[in-house]
């Protein structure tokens, strides 16, 4: 089957888009393609788009709604830009399950902010399999592209102790994959496991070490004295989850500093990684292929499209000019794909120049919005 | 800012903050010889510069403000003539009065109602201000100066340039005065230099977020006194009277300036309108007539395109309140490319993302007991309602909004500039700020 006919699978579907039969099959062929021939995807690109646009038009009462209410139907949307982008923020008010009525096989919940729990955005996935194809692939590529199976400590609660969060998820699935043998140093509440540290200590360290962390452990464990480790040349550590809510006054550089010093790892050898729960894929600074000069770009997964646009018209801009960044996710193929956030970037030949969060960090006046009584914005992964 | 003398420091240390809140502490003695009549003179000479079209303080205030606040230059002006408007003489002396019928109790003994007292400032008021509102900075540090307390002043962001050209020109018509106040500007999160700040206060007062405001509160000496304005929500109640077709495109257009005024960032500014039922236009209808009016607004008060800093908050309001509104009904008028204001018609209260740059939500109501209890949950956080059209409903409707936490109760155009007198988060901010002494 040549890498058009793929996507041709879906028109052999019976099942209508925005059935579960049709979900099925997408899934099947989508998850297929990202482990084994990811290129199909990019060669096939619009069709994919354009199916998953249908489907989620088909099987999303709200997006169904909205589109038309906005005059973008199947019927009149010939490319994947035009359809309009869902605010990442929706996801806290909305259920975007595609068919709606199908039994998700995970919800995915946002973190809150720093100050106080917030409203939460949600994530129903309705195919894990899909979820963890378009996970693993890139997750390799990024952090062991020489295929070493290294042993990975994780700082970041198992996906047992919070299995609503992706960022758990991933890390658990991640380590499960990449790694040989894995030490998961923190509990579910973030605390240190003293018992996994001491087990760490105990095994023989005969090849390198994947450190899969966020910001904030790193910075916890850098507040903690003695948790630094030599560790073999060749380790890697995986930074995540931004420096929302890192109260301390660290900056990315030093904690970077920091972080190479306390496990003796090469600096260039820290990757780090952008993801949120609305999206499903994720984008990965490829500093282990190509060298501490790509620092600050994060390529996206094939089956990931971003655009920057126009804070204000929301049309897209030029290559390397900053603005909103809008993602299309085909592994969002359950929920919904197109989702413009608030995150503020370029995009340069394919990859994106993040610049940071829009919203400013002091808050502005003193005035309450209504409805920060009852929800508070700015919600990050969970 | 730009330095005045040592008035004015930017990104400072605690050092330097430790330092000048000792040297401020030393200005207390020679502050509280001068009559209190004299620091009203001095004050207001500087405040009213600001309302005199060719001098130099307003028209640098007038040049800077833009850039620094964020706001259009027409915008700049409505600020600026609203809040200088209060710091002249006459309205500075209407303020002190309203705290002490007889200022002098400020300077000595006085007999009050049958007891000699004496109202002494602290030595020392430190205010961390909330950014993002020109003018609040200078209102605090005037608060503290009229009762002749030397005061350390952390502007917000934003509201940096006013606070320093007022110091300036404090320090070319009263030198005596500007002794005793200081502006300093140090990051929020820099808590050692908070602790700096707080350490010689004998009064606080803090603008900010509830979480600021718990922060500094954990901070402040025992010996301080804490004086808090947390933020808080305004909203305006429009009864059938205010709906008539004569009537309502004016009402929309007061409604309009109140939301759209400082960009919305004042706590004065309402992000919800609650609209009876019944009225000769529906609250939908004033729904779309509150979008005309804020489109006209955004005419004559334009928002700067970089004043935009809340313009991806904007997309993501106006994006899932139509989807809102196309899922279970609603309607959205919003601005487009070319303005910010939003104005979302609910016809049941829904959860939704936060109003934002002149965004506001129009809800029905129809029995004052409804309306009580659709505001109630609000209480704690509410501060102005702008009332109007309810005829003579509108004592008993005053005094509900009254129990529920209302502090102020004005008609919708008034909303914006609180005159120096008011009772602001239902205190009496001079007196609050001094200690009484009795001689028995």
């Amino acid at each position: 089957m040549s890498r058009q006919d793929k996507a041709r699978v879906l028109d052999l579907v019976a099942d209508p888009p925005g059935s579960a039969g049709y979900l099925r099959a997408a899934a099947t062929a989508l998850a297929g393609a990202m482990t084994g021939d990811p290129e199909a995807l990019t060669a096939d690109w619009d069709r994919w788009a354009l199916a998953a646009f249908r489907h989620q038009f088909g099987g999303c009462p709200p997006l169904r709604a909205w589109w038309t209410a906005r005059g973008v139907t199947p019927s009149t949307v010939e490319r994947w830009q035009d359809v309009p982008p869902v605010p990442a923020e929706a996801f806290k008010y909305f259920d975007f399950r595609s068919p709606h009525d199908l039994e998700p096989e995970a919800v995915f919940v946002t973190s809150g902010t720093t100050k106080g729990s917030g409203r939460r955005g949600r994530h129903a996935v309705l195919s894990l399999d899909l979820y963890l194809a378009s996970m693993n692939a890139p997750m390799r590529q990024a952090l062991d592209p020489e295929g070493v199976r290294p042993d990975v400590v994780s700082l970041v609660p198992s996906a047992t102790a919070r299995p609503d969060s992706s960022l758990s998820v991933m890390v658990t699935e991640g380590a499960r994959v990449l790694g040989r043998e894995v030490y998961e140093w923190v509990d579910a509440d973030g605390g240190w496991v003293d018992e996994e540290i001491a087990r760490f200590d105990a095994a023989t360290r005969d090849r390198p070490v994947l450190v899969l962390a966020t910001a904030l452990s790193l910075v916890h464990l850098l507040e903690r004295p003695g948790l630094g480790r030599v560790l073999p040349p060749g380790s890697t550590v995986m930074e995540t989850g931004g420096f929302k809510g890192v109260d301390t006054e660290v900056s990315r550089e030093a904690l970077y500093e920091g972080v190479a010093e306390a496990f003796a790892v090469d600096p260039d050898r820290i990757v780090n990684e952008y993801g949120m729960t609305e999206l499903l894929s994720q984008l990965w600074e490829p500093v282990l292929t190509e060298g501490p000069t790509v620092r600050g770009c994060h390529r996206p997964a094939p089956w990931l499209r971003v655009r920057a646009l126009d804070p204000v018209s929301l049309n897209e801009l030029p290559e390397g000019a900053s603005g909103l960044l809008a993602f299309y996710d085909l592994a969002n193929f359950g929920s919904v794909s197109h989702v413009v956030t608030q995150d503020v970037g370029a995009v340069v030949d394919g990859r994106v120049r993040l610049e940071g969060r829009l919203l400013g960090s002091e808050p502005r006046g003193c005035s309450r919005a209504l409805d920060e009584l009852m929800s508070t914005r700015g919600a990050a992964r969970g | 800012m730009q330095p005045v003398g040592e008035r004015v420091i930017d990104d400072a240390l605690p050092e330097s903050i430790l330092a000048e809140a000792r040297r401020l502490e030393k200005a207390a003695e020679r502050l509280r010889e001068r009559p209190v009549d004299s620091v009203v003179r001095a004050l207001g000479s500087v405040g009213e510069r600001f309302l005199d079209q060719s001098d130099p303080l307003r028209v640098e205030a007038l040049r800077r403000l833009p850039s620094d606040a964020d706001v259009s230059p027409a915008m700049a002006s409505v600020i600026l003539d609203g809040m200088a408007g209060d710091w002249t003489r006459e309205r500075l002396d209407r303020a002190l009065r309203a705290d002490f019928p007889d200022p002098g109790v400020l300077d000595r003994f006085c007999d009050v109602a049958g007891r000699r007292v004496h109202a002494v400032g602290p030595e020392l008021t430190v205010q961390i201000v909330a950014g993002g509102v020109p003018g609040v900075g200078v209102n605090a540090l005037l608060r503290a100066l009229l009762v002749k307390s030397p005061t350390l002043l952390r502007p917000g962001r934003g509201d940096e340039v006013l606070a320093e050209l007022f110091l300036r020109g404090l320090s070319e018509e009263a030198g005596w005065l500007v002794e005793a106040a200081t502006a300093m500007r140090w990051r929020s999160e820099a808590t050692g230099c908070t602790e700096a700040a707080l350490r010689h206060a004998r009064a606080i007062t803090v603008y900010g977020s509830d979480a600021t405001v718990s922060e500094i509160r954990s901070a402040a000496p025992v010996v301080a006194r804490l004086i808090e304005y947390h933020h808080r929500i305004s909203l305006v109640v429009i009864g059938r009277e205010a709906l008539e077709s004569e009537v309502v495109r004016g009402v929309a257009d007061e409604v309009a300036r109140s939301v759209s005024l400082f960009e919305q960032r004042g706590c004065v500014c309402p992000h919800l309108v609650l609209v009876e039922s019944g009225g000769a236009i529906d609250p939908e209808g004033f729904g779309a007539e509150l979008a005309s009016a804020s489109a006209r607004c955004a005419e004559t008060w334009p928002a700067l395109p970089s004043a935009t800093s809340d313009v991806g908050a904007l997309q993501q309001l106006r994006g899932v309140t139509e989807m809102q509104a196309a899922a279970s009904g609603g309607r959205v008028w919003h601005g487009g490319a070319s303005a910010s204001w939003t104005v979302v018609y609910e016809s049941e209260p829904r959860e939704g993302p936060p109003t934002t740059a002149r965004g506001v939500r129009v809800r029905p109501w129809s029995g004052l007991d409804a309306l009580v209890r659709s505001i109630g949950p609000l209480g704690p956080h509410l501060q102005t309602v702008g009332l109007t059209g309810m005829g003579d409903r509108r004592a008993e409707t005053a005094l509900e909004l009254a129990r529920l936490g209302a502090t102020r109760i004005v008609e919708p155009r008034d909303m914006g500039f609180p005159p120096p007198w008011w009772l602001h988060d239902g205190r009496r901010p001079l007196d609050e700020l001094v200690r009484w002494a009795e001689l028995e």
